[in-house]
């Protein structure tokens, strides 16, 4: 593999999960998501977290972004054990860290595409002046710098989804978590996404961490990890993609 | 975030849910209004009462017959006072006379002393007739003794025969038209020439005693229905009442058991007056508050619901970076601003509704002046208002902040 070539750092280990178990309660029964998972994720790589539904990759998903906690096993973020922060602590370093696009969108509906684009900007406490000019920026680089006053409702799928990966981007995170980024769009807007997550990695040296059932959308990241039943089926590279 | 960022999506939300919100404040405006308008009153009489208090009658010490022993002493005024507080049942009329009146001017500190009957008699005017309350006085010594003030004319004065001073409302409204000043009334047929018209709002006729004599019926001469003394110095008048009260129980054989007479002053009557003024008010207030604690139930009730319709974005927001606190301040900012405004409103509307109040009351000799808004229940009542919405807001927002992003953002 041609680590100079696609950016990958291969002893800088940036997410780290060690035998790590998700079991939810169901009632009296106890349901495992995830069975002892491990696996290393490394700065600068294009991940792709492929399986069917119910494989456990959404609760993978939720753990690497810091969402939730494993209920078994360590989660390591840039070398601290998420367990033992604090929610303040965790909620920072989702904030600085990790950017998330979903599958919806999930915009905030009453704010306006600059609004939401500087939300994390706020909660990070950046001068209204700065957050303003970064939010402007990022808008510019998705190629809505046209749709700054535009709604959610104004906008359409694949613009919104644009406004979602731009306020992913928003407080430059090293990390960007997309769960089913195209799952609502039509198959040239969910390219045109996926060729920005691309750019993304390639040009601006992002980690992309991307959650899909669909292995077409896989073959556009550098590593597959393949779950299935809550395990991890296999984990192979695709060394053709740069 | 910071704080104004905070306040910001909190005023945003309130903005976005308007008929909600507007409702929620609905109830504190409602809330915050009567407790305004209630304190307003209140403030009001205690300042009519407090210029009563310090103004002219302090000296003045009024005896009737009759004597309570029950409980709270409240002394009739107007027609009846004659058989006032009658509670000593004896076969023979109670009533004050000139041996009683010969007591009174053996004490040294007392000036003056005016001797008055009362009664209702029928009047007419320009072939309007009606019934009102006649009271008879001593005029030599009444203009000298009497708090009432002139608005037209004169007073009595100690050569007047068929003469009268009338009341305030007698003279302009009482009948088809006003009277005024050396206009006759008929007062139990014989014609008396008005001379003075009282700055007040009463329909009371008041002239010399030996007229009334005539035109009341069923009165003697020389027995009277109260005496009113006005005292040389007024810090001496609890030890004039004491002096009173023994030189008449002397005069009239009695002794404290059977007691058949009354001392009252204005002071007391006022102090009275003022303390179930207070009671009225407190209980008042105590109503209005129920409607204000109605008013928060509603803020805590909008709070929950926008918690759970908010749920998704409040995962939003937390996988984006807000901290718990974050999340806290927001609805607890939103809580507090629908209490604010509220609270703005209902001043508003309390002030309007203040203003109001006087012409809504009528004319009850209870509620007689105006009403106060003061800057203190202002204040009060905008803090009242916000720490309700805060009050309100701790749960719901509490809540909020401590749902799990995994969860809110599976919320749907």
């Amino acid at each position: 593999m041609d680590s100079h070539k696609t950016g990958i750092k291969e002893n800088d280990v940036l997410i780290c999960l060690e035998d790590v178990w998700k079991i939810y309660q169901m009632g009296e029964v106890e349901v495992p998501a995830l069975k002892g998972v491990s696996v290393e994720i490394k700065k600068g790589d294009f991940v792709a977290i492929m399986g069917a539904s119910g494989s456990g990759k959404s609760t993978m998903m939720n753990l690497i972004g810091c969402l939730d906690v494993p209920s078994k096993g360590r989660i390591f973020l840039k070398s601290q054990d998420i367990s033992k922060l604090s929610e303040s602590d965790l909620a920072s370093l989702r904030g600085n860290t990790i950017g998330f696009i979903f599958q919806q969108y999930n915009l905030i509906q009453s704010m306006s595409a600059l609004e939401n684009v500087m939300l994390p900007l706020e909660f990070q406490e950046y001068k209204d002046s700065d957050a303003v000019k970064r939010a402007k920026e990022i808008l510019d680089l998705v190629g809505l710098s046209d749709k700054l006053h535009h709604r959610p409702t104004q906008l359409s799928g694949g613009q919104q989804q644009r406004v979602s990966i731009a306020r992913s981007l928003a407080s430059d995170p090293e990390i960007i978590l997309a769960d089913e980024p195209t799952g609502a769009l039509d198959s040239v807007t969910g390219k045109e996404v996926l060729n920005m997550l691309h750019k993304l990695w390639k040009e601006h040296g992002k980690t992309i961490i991307m959650v899909t059932h669909d292995l077409n959308l896989a073959k556009y990241a550098h590593t597959t990890v393949e779950l299935k039943d809550g395990e991890i089926l296999r984990i192979f590279e695709n060394n053709k993609v740069n | 975030m910071k704080i104004n960022k905070c306040f910001k999506h909190a005023f945003n939300m309130v903005l976005h849910s308007k008929l909600r919100s507007w409702l929620t404040i609905l109830g504190i405006v409602i809330g915050v209004a009567a407790v305004i308008a209630i304190v307003s009153m209140g403030e009001g009489m205690q300042q009519t009462m407090n210029a009563q208090l310090s103004g002219l009658g302090g000296d003045i010490v009024t005896i009737s017959p009759g004597f309570s022993r029950g409980g709270g002493m409240f002394l009739m005024r107007g027609g009846a006072g004659g058989t006032s507080g009658g509670a000593q049942a004896t076969d023979k009329e109670i009533v004050l006379g000139r041996s009683d009146l010969q007591a009174l001017k053996g004490i040294p500190e007392i000036a003056l002393i005016d001797t008055n009957i009362r009664g209702n008699v029928d009047v007419s005017y320009l072939g309007k007739k009606g019934k009102v309350s006649v009271t008879g006085v001593d005029q030599k010594v009444w203009s000298q003794i009497t708090t009432l003030t002139i608005k037209t004319g004169r007073m009595l004065d100690s050569a007047d025969q068929n003469v009268i001073v009338i009341g305030g409302r007698l003279a302009s409204s009482y009948f088809d038209k006003p009277v005024g000043i050396n206009k006759m009334i008929t007062i139990e047929g014989s014609a008396f020439r008005v001379v003075g018209i009282l700055d007040d709002q009463s329909t009371n006729i008041y002239m010399p005693i030996q007229m009334a004599y005539q035109v009341i019926d069923d009165k003697t001469n020389d027995v009277y229905d109260s005496l009113v003394v006005k005292i040389k110095n007024e810090d001496q008048l609890d030890e004039v009442i004491v002096k009173i009260d023994s030189k008449l129980m002397i005069a009239r054989h009695v002794t404290l058991k059977n007691k058949d007479f009354s001392i009252s002053s204005r002071k007391e009557m006022q102090q009275t007056r003022a303390d179930t003024m207070s009671a009225i008010n407190t209980f008042l207030l105590a109503i209005a508050a129920v409607s204000l604690i109605v008013g928060s139930v509603g803020i805590a009730n909008t709070m929950f619901t926008s918690v759970l319709e908010k749920t998704k974005e409040i995962g939003i927001m937390k996988a984006i970076g807000a901290r718990n606190n974050d999340i806290l301040l927001i609805f607890l900012f939103n809580a507090a601003f629908i209490g604010l405004v509220g609270g703005i409103i209902g001043i508003i509307l309390g002030t309007i509704l203040s203003g109001l109040l006087p012409s809504l009351v009528g004319n009850l000799p209870i509620m007689r002046g105006t009403t106060i808004v003061s800057m203190n229940s202002i204040i009060m009542a905008l803090s009242v208002s916000v720490s309700v919405g805060i009050l309100a807001g701790i749960i719901p927002a509490y809540q909020a902040s401590k749902l799990k992003p995994v969860d809110a953002l599976r919320y749907e």
